[in-house]
């Protein structure tokens, strides 16, 4: 078995891995691999063939898949070395990768820094434990969604959608548009799980019913689905006897919610955070271990690819300057998630440099502040779980900061109307 | 007679259900329930003329790739988004193709390009 010693080695080649990688090679590491799984590098984004990708990042419209050719682009022009069909099997705590290759067979790698860029997948029927029988034809809207735009066929001809997360709704559209009909989309909050954008664009624009308030609570049929039975749900989210009823359906989409990939960093004892799933960070995107770094959805799972991008080249500098000797953050301040915050991503900073924070809440609420301990504070509103909060701190904001202080508290507390 | 009409903003989270008054000779008279300036002009916008970039995809002959992704060059009218994509679903493209090539020019009677937005090897 060969030894390969690299720099930076970079564990996925969607839009973090190939964001992280570039910045990587651009802040001097020499020698910079990302391995990938697949047969080409990219990730999603080439089977999310719609729109609305780069409006932050380019200040253009862009699809998915020309997103991701821009970035692949200039990963070959800075000199990145990607292995596709390569698949990374572990990772030491002493950050050895042992990875298997299609060309190549068994590879291992020692670099001195790794990013782990390795997104995040859906909820499955499993981790949403729906009652009934075990039919054919129920998807992640995902798989549909490869289905559809990569591979060529449709999965059914008429379609219930559990949850209303983005990849449901822009699946609802897309299959409405390839012929099929969707009969509803049935979300359990009283709110859709994606952005208004796509409730607007996807569901009314072509008269889809949204159902919301609801779920399924039973699925129907042997070899193929024949229905589901819906039913409203109380404000504590269970059913309402009286109120089932049934929906008759070829195929079940499951768009309820995506998790951060971790098995690997978990391999490396890396540290992970219950409230995001993905490893806790300090602000140079360093994970609990030394030398090994993180960005984009197995942090935590963004809105916008956009964000995934920067995020991930803050990864992959951080990662190019400690495989090259550099020191990282010094001295850490624990964020603390307050009233309705769910997470905040650095989970420490250091208090000395600017640095972007990404949170999240747990329940919708309109008019409110969001503070940051005692050095920033801002009006919001409305604030939504699924719209991701993102506030910058300058360091004047951060001189405000008492000597010796270890934990801020990010509070979203009510405001009062005027 | 001044009618009312109803419009969700996608401007920002929040997701205002504006009030457009529109008088009897089909013009704006009136917004209401913006919380925002935007609000204001999105909702005229999207009163007059709402538009929508068509996305889908197109069978390929002598590829190995089964499809290839496409794009209306400009937003068509919201109106023409089925119409169009049942026109591209007639549509058959051979190698090469690079993103950005048009793959149908004149979509359904809308004046605008569909282009490529990946590559088409053979």
């Amino acid at each position: 078995m060969k030894l390969q010693d690299v720099d930076v080695a970079v564990i996925g080649g969607g839009p973090a891995g190939i964001a992280a990688a570039i910045k990587a090679r651009e802040t001097g590491a020499q020698n910079v691999v990302i391995l990938e799984r697949a047969e080409k590098m990219g990730g999603l984004l080439y089977q999310c063939i719609h729109n609305g990708f780069g409006l932050f990042y380019f200040n253009e419209d862009l699809t998915g898949p020309e997103y991701a050719h821009r970035f692949v682009e200039k990963a070959m022009d800075t000199g990145v070395k990607g292995l596709p069909e390569t698949m990374v099997t572990g990772i030491s705590p002493e950050r050895q990768i042992t990875a298997v290759s299609k060309g190549e067979g068994y590879l291992s790698f020692r670099p001195a820094s790794i990013v782990l860029a390795m997104g995040c997948r859906e909820k499955s029927r499993g981790a949403l434990g729906i009652p009934g029988t075990r039919p054919a034809g129920i998807f992640t809207a995902g798989t549909a969604q490869r289905f559809v735009n990569v591979e060529g066929f449709i999965p059914g001809k008429r379609i219930v959608i559990l949850g209303s997360g983005d990849i449901g709704m822009i699946m609802a559209r897309r299959l409405t548009l390839e012929g099929a009909e969707v009969a509803a989309v049935v979300e359990m909050l009283p709110y859709i799980g994606g952005l208004i954008r796509n409730e607007v664009q996807c569901l009314h624009d072509f008269d889809i019913p949204l159902l919301l308030e609801h779920t399924i609570t039973r699925i129907h049929g042997e070899q193929r689905i024949e229905a589901v039975t819906v039913a409203r749900v109380d404000d504590s989210k269970r059913p309402i006897a009286g109120t089932e009823r049934r929906i008759e359906c070829d195929t079940l989409l499951l768009s309820a919610g995506l998790i951060p990939e971790n098995e690997l960093s978990l391999m490396a004892g890396v540290e992970l955070d219950a409230a995001t799933g993905g490893p806790t960070v300090d602000e140079t995107r360093q994970t609990s271990i030394s030398g090994i770094f993180a960005g984009g959805n197995v942090v935590h799972v963004h809105d916008l690819v956009d964000n995934v991008s920067w995020e991930s080249e803050l990864a992959g500098e951080s990662a190019a300057r400690s495989a090259m000797g550099g020191k990282g953050a010094q001295g850490k301040i624990k964020l603390k998630a307050g009233r309705n915050i769910r997470y905040i991503v650095p989970q420490t900073i250091s208090g000395q440099n600017k640095v972007t924070l990404y949170m999240r809440v747990n329940d919708m609420e309109e008019g409110v502040r969001l503070k940051i301990g005692n050095i920033m504070s801002k009006g919001l509103r409305v604030v939504k779980p699924s719209e991701m909060l993102k506030v910058e701190l300058a360091p004047e904001q951060l001189e405000k900061l008492k000597e010796g202080t270890s934990e801020i508290i990010v509070d979203c507390e009510r405001r009062e109307r005027k | 007679m001044a009618a009312k009409e109803k419009l969700i903003c996608v401007g920002c989270p929040m997701g205002c259900l504006v009030t457009l008054t529109i008088s009897s000779n089909k013009e704006v008279a009136g917004i209401t329930d913006n919380k925002c300036k935007q609000g204001e002009k999105y909702v005229l916008e999207e009163y007059q003329n709402p538009v929508r970039t068509l996305t889908a995809t197109v069978l390929t002959r002598g590829s190995l790739q089964p499809l290839l992704s496409v794009k209306t060059a400009r937003p068509i009218p919201k109106t023409k988004s089925l119409p169009g994509a049942i026109a591209l679903a007639g549509l058959k493209v051979r190698p090469p193709v690079k993103a950005g090539d048009v793959v149908i020019s004149n979509l359904a009677g809308t004046g605008v390009d569909v282009v490529a937005t990946g590559n088409l090897l053979s």
